[in-house]
């Protein structure tokens, strides 16, 4: 098998799981979750193969592949990986077979359909992900929408369908507009280099004037701000992660909403890089908005998900405020950030689930004193939430701190030039990491101590976790803590491509010997 | 010499015209009622191969010079047509459809080809006028309730007014050129004096009359309602084709004037509004389909506003993925009685009740939605590219938000299909045998033309 086949397998193996999936007769669930793990765990395999093979420190796609598709448009189908996408590629192959562990229990109904569902986003965020041509992107990006429409849809809480139209209308009206911008580009390239392409790399190479690229990022930037979401455009975020089933809140949180991040690191900022420059401060502005309301928000709920939802709103405006530092610091504590929530929100929607599933709440206030009562899930759920609120020695920590670095070190040199705003945001971005710990520490007090009470479980006895979800949690733990402990491996992977992300949207700091 | 070109070059008309006959005289010599299913299923593929194997020899003839031609455009677009037929007399063989049916259908096409072949506009306004009078007769064939006949005559009446105002810019162009041709109209499109411009834009009306644009398409949300089935899809995919299609060839390499672009501009945006909007609050599945056609009409009208070098294209890629998905969808509703069948509650808990009729449909509804992977993001993705590559770039963002209203209301079907509980007794039956074939037939080419539209794209 050749390098770059690999990379091709890894894509289309939850395709092929799909199609053996059609085989299995509905009334062996026990089979269908088989087979989905099976293949999901093989996808992992691959992708750690993948991430072990990949150089450090060399410029380019790695794995790639091109083939013509549609010949006469220029497009083709062309994927690769590079420091941007590989961590997020790996995320998404870790989380798939856990998502699905985790839904042995909690998802009895239509079986086949779900998992061929987990398998179809598996397939198109995988595809997002390693897309190295916009057509090819947009149609992974908006094919996601149906799968986690129909989970949500099906498998979710009562207001479902309410939430899962609101979250699909949501982020289709984003995604139109990036359409309107991509027609723009594909007909632009045609004019500019007489053929017809939509290679992200051909496309850095347009001479764009500074209004056109504007409209064209407001397309695009609008479709990646929903989908990350950014205050204000973040209200569908809590209805869709509330009513969504486990498994779909965990790839929500997990991987979907990288994918706006990863949108702006990957196209928004440098494919038009004078536009960005013009937008860094709003996006600034509103990224700390974004960390301080979602967590002054997160603060005063009562619906347990919907805790994690706004902080995952919060954690994201971290991750937002490291793309726009531009510096090697910022954009990879974004990069790890992005990984560090996947895994820290993946692991508390997964545990909120677990609590669900023994006594149907989401309550906070019917909860108390779970310590006594559920020693093992406690300490799970403790060892999350110091990840999250970003103690030293987790992944959270690496990532917020090499964030909040990096906008200082952006911030101060305009400082020194009489400009404090930039400096007054990234001081306030400290404050989110206070509330952070503010409103976990209220989740964990209420939840973890006092007096123990449960809401009624039907008269079931309250068990502890049972084997399968301890080696579910203790590959996170595990994962988070290797990210914190061992950070290095993964900042060298990506650090190339950083620079380069870097170097292409502000060139003039590059040149001045920035940072 | 002359004889054997005219029998070649419009010979799947002739075999549309021999299997009208046969169907005649096996319905005159037969003392009982005669299944029309496989002789016109035979005619439909002969002309289909034959169509298509002149088009990829690349025929050029004039038999009739001045007022019939053919080119491998035109005879893409019959094999195309004929292509989407074959699933539609599926259906009709599934609701047991007599030899009316197929006598009618057939001959409606025939008019379609006229069209597609046209040269002068007396030939086109009779190619129209063959393709329409049948589709009377074929949308009150389901005389079971009194609003088949009322939408009939709705039709029948709207479709005169369409005639007369054809004829009307036929002689406005008569006037403004001096002539009758084709070449005479697009020599009118480029005139900006009066006349030329009330012909152009009056005929261009009555195009849009016959493809229910806003605000001449309040026949077609009664006339699909009222047809049957088999008939409804023959409307939604083939007719709109035939007349789209008829009209990217009347306007040739001519570009629209200005009086025209704005008609082109604004009466297919208020199409794809208001088919969006008011398809949203159909309780009806063919009132439904028959707004989103109303809309998709308004797609298709942008496309004139393109280069001429690429209107085939669009076009013609457009209608073969909407025609497929129409039928694909029509094909998977569940059987039952007529109206109870065509209640969108009626789908309610499809997927668990027929999974494979639900996901048919579900694969349907997205592709009309133009949600990718399925084809009609394609197209509608080269709809919006032509029209901006034509420098109408505001027009496209906001067809572009347009069509953003339609995704609600074909979600919806979705919903209804896989989020709600089945009724305890449901009335409707799984779809039967043919009407599956016809599915899966159309789901496969939906399928070929999503992943591969290039194939496609290519071959056009």
């Amino acid at each position: 098998m050749s390098e770059a086949n690999a990379l091709n397998l890894l894509l289309f193996l939850p395709v092929i799981g799909g199609a053996l999936l059609l085989l299995l007769p509905e009334r062996r669930p026990d089979l269908v979750r088989g087979l989905s793990m099976l293949v999901l765990t093989a996808q992992l395999a691959l992708a750690a193969w993948l991430y072990v093979q990949f150089e450090a420190g060399v410029s380019g796609l790695q794995f790639e592949t091109r083939v013509p598709w549609i010949a006469t448009w220029g497009v083709h189908y062309h994927i690769g990986l590079d420091g941007l996408n590989l961590l997020l590629v790996l995320l998404t192959a870790f989380l798939g077979p856990l998502v699905v562990a985790g839904a042995f229990t909690s998802i009895t109904r239509d079986v086949k359909l779900f998992h061929g569902m987990v398998l179809f986003l598996q397939f198109t965020m995988l595809g997002t992900f390693l897309a190295q041509d916009l057509f090819l992107f947009y149609v992974f990006w908006e094919a996601m929408l149906i799968p986690m429409f129909l989970i949500i849809g099906i498998w979710g809480g009562e207001r479902r369908i309410y939430a899962t139209l609101k979250f699909f209308l949501y982020t289709a009206f984003g995604s139109i507009l990036m359409l309107a911008a991509v027609v723009y580009l594909a007909f632009t390239v045609l004019s500019q280099d007489g053929s017809p392409s939509f290679a992200i790399a051909d496309l850095h190479l347009l001479e764009l004037a500074v209004p056109v690229q504007v409209l064209l990022l407001t397309g695009f930037a609008l479709s990646f701000a929903i989908k990350v979401p950014m205050v204000p455009l973040h209200t569908w975020l809590p209805d869709a992660h509330v009513e969504a089933p486990t498994a779909g809140s965990v790839i929500l949180a997990g991987v979907l909403l990288k994918m706006g991040t990863y949108g702006f690191l990957k196209l928004g900022f440098p494919l038009f890089p004078d536009a960005a420059q013009l937008a860094t401060p709003l996006i600034m502005t509103l990224a700390v908005v974004s960390i301080l309301y979602g967590a002054g928000l997160a603060l005063v709920q009562d619906d347990i998900k919907k805790i994690i939802a706004y902080s995952s709103v919060s954690h994201l405006g971290y991750v937002m405020l490291g793309l726009v530092s531009y510096n090697l610091l910022g954009v990879q504590g974004a990069v790890i950030q992005m990984v560090s929530h996947g895994l820290v929100a993946g692991g508390l929607f997964l545990m909120v689930g677990m609590i669900y599933e023994r006594c149907h709440s989401r309550d906070l206030a019917a909860y108390g004193g779970l310590a006594k009562l559920l020693p093992v899930y406690s300490v799970f759920f403790m060892l999350l939430t110091l990840a999250a609120i970003g103690l030293p020695t987790t992944s959270g920590f690496t990532g917020e701190f090499l964030v909040l670095l990096g906008a200082f070190d952006a911030a101060w040199p305009l400082f020194e030039q009489g400009r404090t705003y930039p400096l007054a945001l990234a001081s306030a971005a400290v404050l989110g990491i206070v509330l952070g710990a503010l409103y976990m520490l209220r989740l964990v007090r209420r939840l973890l101590f006092g007096d123990a009470r449960v809401p009624e479980a039907g008269g079931a006895e309250l068990r502890d976790l049972n084997l399968r979800e301890m080696s579910i949690l203790a590959a996170l733990v595990a994962a988070i803590f290797y990210i914190g402990l061992f950070p290095n491996d993964f900042l060298q992977k990506t650090e190339q491509a950083v620079i380069e992300y870097q170097e292409r949207v502000l060139p003039a700091r590059v040149e001045e010997g920035g940072p | 010499m002359m004889a054997e070109g005219l029998l070649l070059a419009a010979l799947p008309e002739h075999l549309l015209l021999l299997g009208i006959l046969t169907l005649l005289v096996i319905d005159l010599v037969s003392s009982r009622a005669r299944d029309p299913f496989l002789p016109a299923l035979l005619t439909v593929l002969l002309a289909a191969a034959a169509a298509g194997w002149l088009a990829w020899a690349g025929h050029v003839a004039a038999p009739f010079p001045g007022h019939f031609s053919v080119g491998p455009q035109a005879f893409t677009a019959k094999a195309v047509l004929l292509v989407l037929t074959v699933p539609v007399l599926l259906l009709g063989r599934e609701e047991r459809l007599d030899s009316r049916f197929a006598m009618l259908l057939l001959a409606s096409l025939y008019g379609a080809f006229l069209m597609l072949s046209a040269d002068s506009l007396i030939m086109l306004f009779f190619g129209i006028e063959v393709l329409s009078l049948p589709l009377y007769a074929l949308v009150v064939l389901a005389y079971r309730r009194p609003q088949s006949a009322e939408a009939a005559m709705k039709y029948l009446v709207l479709g005169g007014v369409g005639t007369a105002i054809l004829l009307m810019g036929i002689s406005l162009t008569l006037g403004a050129t001096g002539g009758l041709g084709v070449d005479d109209f697009q020599q009118a499109l480029a005139g900006d004096d009066f006349m030329s411009r009330g012909a152009v834009v009056l005929v261009v009306v009555a195009f849009m009359l016959k493809a229910a644009i806003v605000p001449f398409h309040t026949w077609a949300p009664d006339a699909y309602e009222a047809a049957t089935i088999p008939v409804t899809a023959f409307m939604a995919t083939i007719v709109k084709a035939a007349v789209l299609l008829a009209l990217v060839r009347l306007f040739g390499g001519a570009e629209a004037g200005p009086a025209l672009v704005a008609v082109l501009v604004v009466l297919p945006l208020l199409s794809i509004v208001w088919g969006n909007l008011a398809a949203m609050r159909q309780p009806g599945f063919r009132r439904l389909i028959a707004y989103s056609s109303i809309a998709h009409a308004g797609y298709l009208f942008l496309v004139l506003l393109g280069a001429p070098e690429g209107r085939f294209e669009t076009v013609t890629f457009y209608v073969i993925v909407y025609g497929l998905t129409n039928v694909l969808a029509l094909a998977c509703l569940p059987a039952g009685q007529d109206w109870l069948r065509d209640r969108l509650v009626g789908l309610k808990g499809l997927y668990h009740r027929d999974p494979r009729a639900a996901i048919l449909i579900a694969v349907a509804m997205l592709s009309l939605a133009g949600i990718p992977p399925f084809p009609g993001f394609v197209a509608k993705f080269l709809v919006f590219r032509t029209v901006m590559e034509a420098g109408f770039v505001a027009v496209a963002v906001v067809g572009l938000i347009a069509s953003y209203l339609g995704i609600y209301l074909y979600l919806r079907v979705i919903q209804y299909m896989f989020m709600t509980p089945s009724p305890a007794h449901p009335a409707t039956r799984p779809t039967g045998g043919f009407a599956a074939t016809a599915g899966v037939l159309a789901f496969m080419a939906v399928l070929v033309a999503g992943v591969f539209p290039g194939w496609i794209l290519g071959w056009l």
